[in-house]
């Protein structure tokens, strides 16, 4: 079976220091796939990268068989990919709903967009009761779920997150989890970078981890390697 | 007294009604590109020369000037972006703004070798007597540039708050990043900001050089920098921001010069400024803080 994504030697530099030294992985249609790694490693460089934000020196990256390499993001959300970027970025001055418009930018027919956002104000009443307030009021695990909401408006095939559980209290990660289940059940295919690997593993099928720009370690969770990688995943959390 | 302090009120507010509309027109490019665009002005100026070519050899009415100069500032607009700013969208903003100040030259150039003179005569809007109201009086070219100033901001605001492309603009005013990963298509988005600003300043260009019934090279710089100094009066980045800092520096200009002469007029103007940014009152940084954040 061929993977939904397939990234191939990819290498993102700022300047001359190279974030991703040609990173391989690939992500399988209607799964997680978990990507871990202590902070630096060159994460969230792949995320923007894969999602155009950033242009990638070398490799390719392929969606559902096509070349998406150092296409503009607009053009990538079009083919079916969405990231819910860290630290969420919602559109602070905005209200909820125009964040949630927003992220259904490149749709048409307002019956279908009206029906999503429908559909996910019940799967986060919290969004509901604050529809009309500026995103820049919420706290943070409401900005969370607006960002996860809002990437959903564009009916992706493919989520990237990034750190959806950073700076989050415990209630509202377990809800997030829970959520980022659900999704799969849904059939969205998701690509998550976490620190918190515990888990990040629970939830996941299949996982990377990331050190220094590589992928040095893949795997299954459940694998005899998990207790490694976890600690590998934090060693460098506690080095910084 | 009285009569005259009201009187030069309400020619201030005329006058800031000018100030308003180029302000807002240098705020929509400042907010979603967050660069300076020093060729503003001189767009409006090449705008206002293409009219000015237009009425020599044609003899064209007033209808039609208008619409040259407004097509003229676009197309000029339009030239600026695509040399300036979408080379430099991710790059450095001091680049594109030395840029913009190349195509000034540029621009000034292209006018002065098309039309040598310094000085060329415009038709003018109205020709009759000024309005009577009780003692005072209104200029029908000032009540022309409210009336316009007014229509604009309505226009405007019910294109920022009512269509896609408008929750386009506020998404990027917003968060560049967030906007582009929900699918936004920013250089098209950046290039129709270009367009729009530059037929608003086009407008007021117009309003301008009829009330005036003259127009010379230097109406560029005088364009950029009222347009600048009314978008910083106003907090930098705010669109009804822009049109309080415009309507105050019409305000300023016209007791200062009432008061202290017409060689201070601009220098109380200056003296604020400076005041203003050496005490960065928080209404002044609040918009511009909140977008670095993200």
């Amino acid at each position: 079976m061929a993977a939904l994504l397939a990234i191939k030697d990819l290498v993102t530099a700022y300047g001359k220091i190279e974030a991703l030294k040609g990173v391989t992985l690939e992500v399988q249609d209607e799964s997680i796939t978990c990507l871990l790694g202590p902070n630096g490693a060159g994460k969230t460089t792949l995320m923007f990268t894969t999602a155009g934000i950033l242009r990638p020196r070398r490799g390719s990256i392929h969606f559902a068989g096509k070349d998406i390499t150092a296409r503009p993001p607009h053009s990538i959300v079009a083919s079916g990919i969405a990231l819910v970027p860290e630290n969420r970025l919602v559109f602070p001055h905005m209200s909820v709903l125009e964040n949630l418009r927003a992220g259904a930018y490149q749709r048409s027919g307002n019956a279908g967009i009206n029906a999503d956002i429908e559909r996910l104000m019940q799967r986060f009443p919290r969004l509901r009761e604050r529809a009309a307030q500026d995103a820049g009021t919420l706290s943070g695990g409401e900005q969370q779920m607006l960002a996860v909401a809002r990437a959903l408006m564009s009916r992706p095939r493919l989520l990237l997150m990034d750190e959806p559980s950073l700076g989050l209290a415990p209630l509202v990660l377990e809800e997030i989890f829970r959520i980022i289940a659900e999704l799969r059940r849904d059939g969205t295919t998701i690509f998550l970078v976490e620190q918190n690997a515990h888990m990040a593993l629970k939830v996941a099928q299949h996982f990377y981890l990331m050190e220094q720009g590589r992928v040095t370690f893949s795997g299954n969770p459940g694998s005899l390697a998990e207790d490694e990688v976890i600690s590998r995943a934090y060693l460098g959390t506690v080095k910084q | 007294m009285l009569q005259d302090l009201l009187q030069n009120t309400l020619d201030g507010v005329a006058l800031g009604a000018s100030y308003a509309l180029l302000a807002v027109g240098f705020t929509l490019i400042f907010g979603v590109l967050r660069r300076v665009n020093l060729s503003y002005g001189p767009a409006i100026m090449f705008g206002a020369y293409c009219a000015t070519w237009t009425y020599l050899n044609f003899q064209a009415g007033l209808l039609v000037l208008g619409i040259v100069t407004v097509a003229g500032a676009v197309l000029a607009g339009v030239y600026v972006e695509r040399l300036c700013f979408a080379p430099h969208r991710q790059g450095s903003a001091i680049a594109a703004m030395v840029a913009s100040f190349a195509l000034w030259m540029q621009l000034e150039e292209a006018a002065t070798l098309a039309l040598p003179k310094h000085l060329y005569a415009f038709p003018a809007l109205y020709e009759g007597d000024p309005l009577a109201l009780g003692p005072l009086s209104l200029r029908i070219e000032s009540l022309a540039m409210l009336g316009a100033a007014g229509a604009i901001s309505a226009l405007l605001w019910t294109i920022l708050y009512r269509t896609r492309f408008g929750l386009a603009v506020r998404a990027i005013i917003d968060s560049p990043t967030a906007a582009s990963l929900a699918g936004i298509n920013l250089p098209r988005v950046s290039l129709l900001v270009f367009a729009l600003a530059s037929a608003i300043g086009g407008v007021a260009g117009y309003l301008i050089v009829a009330s005036h019934g003259q127009v010379t090279p230097m109406l560029g710089m005088w364009a950029t920098l009222k347009g600048l100094l009314a978008m910083m009066l106003g907090g930098l980045g705010s669109l009804p921001g822009a049109v309080v800092g415009g309507l105050a520096l019409g305000l300023i200009e016209a007791h200062s010069q009432w008061f202290l002469g017409p060689q201070a007029r601009d220098l109380v103007a200056y003296l604020l400024l400076f005041a203003l940014l050496a005490a960065r009152p928080a209404w002044m940084t609040r918009w511009t803080s909140t977008r670095s954040a993200s």
